[in-house]
């Protein structure tokens, strides 16, 4: 890469220039407008004075000889939840179902919302803060998460879903098995040792006792997701070498994600393949080799992962075990 | 690869923890110092008219969730998050009609229809690298700037303006 487009500094790109000069007219303007508050709501304090005169109104009373018990109530735990009947609070460890024309908006704590489609069935499991995790049974939700990586979980019959910040659908259906799709950020989907990476604009399946299918782009084809599938779930069928055919072939290097992924789901035998076809958009960093794929380093793994730009595997990694380690902690 | 702006990430986490106290003074600074990233975010998904609004929208959401906020240290990363969650919600409501041309020729130079023509064109690139894109070309960040502000790491921000560059040209010609 020119040093110009990194930093601005070396031989100028003129195609470069030429894109910033015509572009400028859409920049923020420096300094940017004045930021105004004025009807937001505020970050809630206590008031210093406020509990001044409470503690002092606290020892008048002890002082006056009255035996006096200050019971203080805190909210029950649970999240708010918003229908056509009206606002209600979901309780932990109560379920929560939406009729067949009904939609719900639940919040969830002070870290994002939910909405609900019709037919869906959920349960708050634990909420705290840091920590917020539900079950979803089956139906669709639309949730946005803004709070930092790792805070919100959803279990669903098949799989866990870890939030990394993002904004996501997740549909159950009857038997347990599911499909999520990311709009923004990322989600992991992971069963035991089985775990899906899912960013933006990719989506991955996922099937009752095994888990977290190879996440696709949602602009793959039909014949592609149905092999991928095959690849997943049916790794023993005889169509099975047809299947990694046609991804292979069909991969763009928008598939990255995708054929990383295969790295450690296809046989020992066909990891090559993979790598080749990987290697071919995205050239193993310096260190990756193909041996040591095949052979399953994980270190190689995790330095091509760093290579594609959507994030380093430290994070990943650091979420993915403190989410193990928090699996049955509620 | 060295993060160069460590001093400056000290000093954001030194705003961020003044701020959670009830310091307006220091997020007004962490507005000033973060306002060009968060403009360029949403910039990336949604009309430009409806880009300001966004952008207030963002830092009020921001002050209001900021004594969630467990390490100072991550500001850029969290705060680029509720951009792309508070573009992503405006992209939902409205029709990104882009009465767009109309409002560049009375504002600033250039060729408002070649301008709207790149920014499509960036816009229709993968994600992480219609960002980086944005904040390079339009907002004028430098790669390290970029990674400071939005938490990603250099070498990340470096392979998507790197990869983005290159589907930009090709589309462009």
């Amino acid at each position: 890469m020119s040093d110009y487009l990194w930093d601005k500094r070396g031989e100028a790109d003129p195609e470069i220039e030429r894109l910033e000069r015509t572009l400028q007219a859409f920049a923020q303007a420096e300094p940017p407008p004045p930021l105004d508050l004025r009807a937001r709501p505020r970050i809630q304090r206590v008031p210093r004075r406020r509990a001044v005169l409470l503690l002092a109104a606290s020892v008048a009373l002890v002082a006056g000889g009255l035996s006096l018990v200050l019971v203080v109530r805190r909210p029950e735990p649970g999240w708010p939840v918003t229908t056509a009947q009206g606002r209600s609070t979901l309780p932990v460890g109560q379920w929560f179902e939406t009729g067949a024309g009904d939609r719900a908006r639940v919040e969830v704590a002070d870290i994002g919302t939910i909405t609900v489609e019709p037919g869906a069935r959920l349960r708050l499991l634990s909420t705290r803060a840091g920590h917020h995790r539900m079950e979803f049974a089956r139906g669709t939700m639309h949730a946005t998460i803004w709070a930092p990586p790792n805070q919100f979980f959803v279990e669903t019959p098949s799989t866990l879903a870890v939030d990394l910040g993002c904004a996501y659908t997740l549909t159950v259906n009857e038997d347990g098995g599911g499909l999520l799709t990311v709009l923004v950020g990322w989600v992991g989907f992971t069963t035991g040792d089985r775990e899906s990476f899912i960013p933006a604009g990719f989506a991955a399946v996922t099937r009752p006792g095994i888990g977290p299918g190879t996440p696709y782009s949602e602009r793959t084809s039909e014949a592609y997701r149905q092999a991928l599938a095959r690849l997943d779930f049916n790794p023993g069928g005889a169509d099975v070498e047809r299947a990694l055919s046609l991804v292979l072939d069909e991969s763009e290097e928008r598939d990255e994600v995708t054929l990383w992924h295969l790295l450690t789901r296809v046989p020992d035998a066909d990891r090559g393949r993979v790598f080749d076809r990987l290697a071919s958009f995205v050239p193993p960093p310096t260190g990756v080799t193909r041996d040591g794929i095949q052979a399953g380093d994980r270190r190689m793994l995790d330095a091509w992962w760093d290579s594609l730009g959507l994030g380093t595997t430290s994070l990943w990694r650091t979420w993915s075990q403190q989410w193990k380690d928090n699996s049955y902690r509620r | 690869m060295p993060r160069v702006p460590a001093l400056a990430e000290t000093e954001t986490a030194r705003l961020v923890r003044s701020a959670q106290t009830g310091d307006r003074e220091a997020f007004a600074e962490l507005y000033q110092r973060f306002a060009r990233m968060v403009h360029g975010v949403v910039l990336a998904r949604i009309a430009r008219t409806e880009v300001d609004d966004v952008v207030q929208d963002v830092f009020a959401t921001a002050l209001e969730r900021l004594g969630s906020l467990r390490e100072p240290a991550a500001f850029g990363g969290w705060l680029a998050a509720i951009a792309r969650h508070r573009a992503l919600d405006r992209g939902r409501r409205t029709t990104p009609t882009e009465a767009l041309a109309d409002h560049m020729a009375a504002t600033r130079g250039g060729d408002p229809v070649e301008a709207l023509a790149v920014l499509d064109a960036i816009r229709s690139l993968p994600e992480a690298y219609s960002e980086t894109l944005v904040l390079r070309l339009v907002e004028g960040m430098t790669g390290a700037e970029i990674a400071e502000r939005t938490g990603l790491t250099p070498a990340s921000v470096r392979v998507n303006l790197h990869r983005g560059m290159k589907l930009l040209r090709e589309k462009l010609t």
